[in-house]
């Protein structure tokens, strides 16, 4: 693999390819699909739980 | 450099004022040593002196070869700092339009898809081919005069190397400067004035060397890739952090002509400002008159 | 930089941080961008599909978020996120086998009605160069619940191309469940998790990296939902859950840039619990960006997952001695869409958008020969305003 230089990042260093784009909307799905299934989502440090049906 | 330059300072003490203006002389007089085309005993004559064999450059001229090969990237080839042999042949003082013959001659030496480029290795392709660092040297050395004054403690002050202006801080008070956007045509006149409290601001225009035969104006923004002088702005003038960028920024929209190029520094989203021909202006810059 | 840079200008300033002294940004960027944001969130489930009993008003929960990131000096970013959260709506209660052993789920007569108050306070150090260690806590409260986190975590730039990243979090979980005694529910109780998580993150060329990584968690105490009962037999007994629970994930991302205005995420997500769950995930989105500051993110999810070892719908005298009949401890698959529409004026974003979730036993992968009667389909519509400083 070659080395991707520092000006050839450009595109890597956009908004649209963070890991996360927008945390607060990740947080609200997580949460939904976290409380309506067995196994635990995103990984990354636990947040609180809670007691969602 | 070879143009005019000032620097304007705000120190608490006259000896801080001058230990800051050496260390931009200093700065100033290296770069130029380093860089400039127009002397025999520069780095870029001695790139061009091994052009079949090739040099290792240093860290900081690798820095600039690899902006130049983004810019290059990012224009689809109309940023070309191999474009000087080009350029030459519009120069004013030709006092006459290059023929075929001799366009298809520089052609033959133009084009970084030619040069072999992998750090710290440079290797021209052809003997007769010369690498210009001009086109971002002066804005880089813009941006370099004003850390070097920050590193020398004082915050406040402008470096302006030829219009091309990155600031050392604000005004002590916090207030902006008020700077002068340079006037296409008229170099020495200033087409507009901004507040600027940091950053740099940079104009690329069609001001001098241009190629005038019967009345009509032959600029010396030049297509790399037809040898053919480029319809464009009579200036453009971008505000950015860095010097740097804003004279990239605005080369790179001088190269893409009128509407490739207002299109380009509206997706940019810096603030610019745009000169054509017939002297009506464009973009977004809030100019005081 | 404060506001988003465009993704020519981003080009720009990643090509020019050598020389400007500033540091060349990555698609790892912890993003340490200063924004508020808020958001406003409408969780709507659907009716039942299968047979039930008692109130059919089903759950729906509107949300608010605020979001504060901000930076302390040149090497600290702390993040501030507040959610406030009224639910309403009856749930499911217990399972009862109707006429030919076809379960019918009967939901809690009740409305439950309650706020959850939600806080996360982190601070990031960056010791430069993508080196950050970041540590948060978490304080939610319900007035039946209450949970206190803590974690950590470090990214660790290994080479140009590669980065670890890494970390633990520890919560604890306290449960006073509603009219205890009046139902013989259990009046208090706690849980435990303890999580452990590791990735690397790949540049794989100018267009498109990739991150792998792996978390355990490990929960004791208190597992139930005290709220749930369970058909055995004739009688009804309090949903009994084994007092530990071992879970382990593997997690996969993808990003790619399609030309200067499109990006690809690919995220898999594959887990396994000592319950005898495991489960599936897969997601797509689309970003891409349109002129005059417009953006449309269409995505799709799909999940599945199998059932623990101790569910059933209802269970035959003698049973145990656990068993639940909670339905997310069922076997079933959902799929999912949603879109989110933005547009940037100045310094303001406006975000609005919508997911449709949809759950059945019929998407679960490999079938299932048990019935989980109430699997939740809901409708989420969400709208918000971000402001970037500069």
């Amino acid at each position: 693999m070659q080395t991707v230089q520092p000006w050839q990042r450009g595109r890597l260093a956009r908004w649209d390819m963070r890991w996360d784009p927008d945390p607060l909307q990740a947080a609200m799905s997580q949460h939904a699909y976290f409380s309506k299934e067995g196994t635990s989502g995103e990984i990354g440090a636990a947040g609180g739980g809670c007691g969602c049906n | 450099m070879g143009c005019p330059c000032a620097l304007h300072l705000e120190t608490d003490t006259e000896s801080s004022a001058h230990a800051a203006q050496a260390s931009v002389v200093a700065e100033c007089a290296r770069l130029d040593r380093k860089y400039s085309h127009y002397r025999d005993d520069s780095f870029v004559a001695q790139i061009a002196a091994n052009a079949g064999s090739g040099i290792d450059v240093d860290e900081e001229t690798a820095d600039l070869l690899d902006f130049a090969a983004a810019l290059h990237a990012q224009s689809g080839g109309l940023f070309d700092i191999t474009a000087g042999v080009l350029t030459r042949l519009w120069d004013a003082r030709n006092a006459r339009l290059p023929g075929k013959d001799e366009i298809s001659a520089a052609l033959a030496v133009t084009g970084w898809q030619r040069v072999h480029w992998q750090r710290p290795l440079l290797r021209l392709g052809d003997p007769g081919m010369r690498v210009d660092l001009g086109g971002i040297v002066k804005e880089y050395a813009a941006d370099r005069c004003a850390q070097t004054c920050r590193d020398a403690g004082v915050d406040s002050g402008v470096v302006d190397l030829g219009g091309d202006l990155a600031l050392i801080g604000p005004h002590r008070d916090g207030s902006p400067w008020i700077v002068g956007i340079k006037a296409p045509r008229a170099p020495g006149r200033s087409a507009a004035r901004i507040e600027l409290p940091r950053g740099g601001l940079a104009t690329s225009g069609d001001y001098e060397r241009a190629l005038i035969i019967d009345g009509r104006r032959y600029s010396h923004i030049l297509d790399p890739r037809s040898g053919e002088p480029v319809q464009s702005f009579a200036s453009v003038s971008v505000v950015a952090d860095r010097c740097l960028v804003a004279g990239a920024a605005a080369t790179l929209a001088m190269l893409m002509g009128i509407d490739r190029g207002g299109a380009y520094l509206r997706e940019l989203g810096l603030p610019h400002l745009t000169i054509t021909d017939d002297g009506s202006v464009g973009g977004d810059i809030a100019c005081i008159d | 930089m404060g506001a988003r840079a465009s993704p020519s200008l981003s080009f720009l300033l990643a090509a020019s941080a050598a020389l400007t002294g500033h540091a060349p940004a990555r698609a790892d960027e912890t993003g340490s961008e200063q924004y508020a944001g808020y958001r406003f969130n409408v969780y709507s489930e659907d009716v039942l599909s299968a047979p039930a009993l008692g109130d059919p008003r089903r759950y729906k929960v509107y949300s608010q978020q605020f979001l504060l990131n901000t930076t302390i000096g040149n090497r600290y970013a702390l993040s501030v996120n507040a959610t406030h959260e009224v639910m309403s709506g009856s749930s499911p209660w217990y399972v009862l086998p109707g006429p030919g052993g076809k379960p019918i789920q009967v939901l809690s007569g009740a409305t439950i009605r309650d706020h959850r108050n939600a806080a996360t306070v982190a601070l990031t150090h960056d010791a430069g160069g993508n080196d950050t260690t970041t540590i948060s806590a978490t304080y939610s409260q319900e007035r039946d619940y209450h949970s206190t986190a803590l974690g950590a975590e470090r990214t660790l730039p290994l080479n140009a191309a590669l980065t670890l990243g890494f970390g633990g979090s520890f919560s604890h979980d306290r449960i006073e469940p509603f009219d205890a005694s009046l139902y013989d529910r259990i009046q208090r109780a706690e849980k435990n998790t303890a999580s452990a998580f590791a990735s690397l993150s790949l540049v794989l060329d100018r267009v498109s990296a990739i991150e792998s990584g792996i978390q355990l968690n490990y929960q004791t105490g208190y597992l139930s939902d005290p709220y749930k009962l369970v058909s055995v037999g004739d009688a009804l007994d309090p949903d009994t859950r084994p007092d530990r629970r071992t879970e382990a994930a593997w997690l996969v991302r993808y990003r790619r840039a399609f030309g200067e205005n499109a990006a690809l995420h690919l995220d898999s997500h594959l887990a396994a619990n000592s319950w005898g769950q495991h489960s599936l995930t897969l997601e797509a989105n689309w970003y891409q960006s349109l002129r005059d500051g417009w953006q449309l993110v269409p995505g799709v999810r799909y999940y599945s997952q199998s059932r623990a070892r101790f569910y059933a719908p209802f269970f035959a005298a003698g049973s145990g001695p656990d068993f639940s009949s909670d339905y997310r401890l069922g076997a079933f698959g959902a799929a999912a869409a949603n879109l989110n529409l933005r547009k940037r004026i100045d310094h303001w974003e406006f975000s609005a958008g919508g997911e449709r979730y949809h759950a059945t036993t019929g998407y679960a992968l490999g079938g299932t020969a048990l019935a989980d009667p109430a699997t939740v389909s809901y409708t989420r519509i969400f709208a918000g305003l971000d402001y970037h400083f500069d």
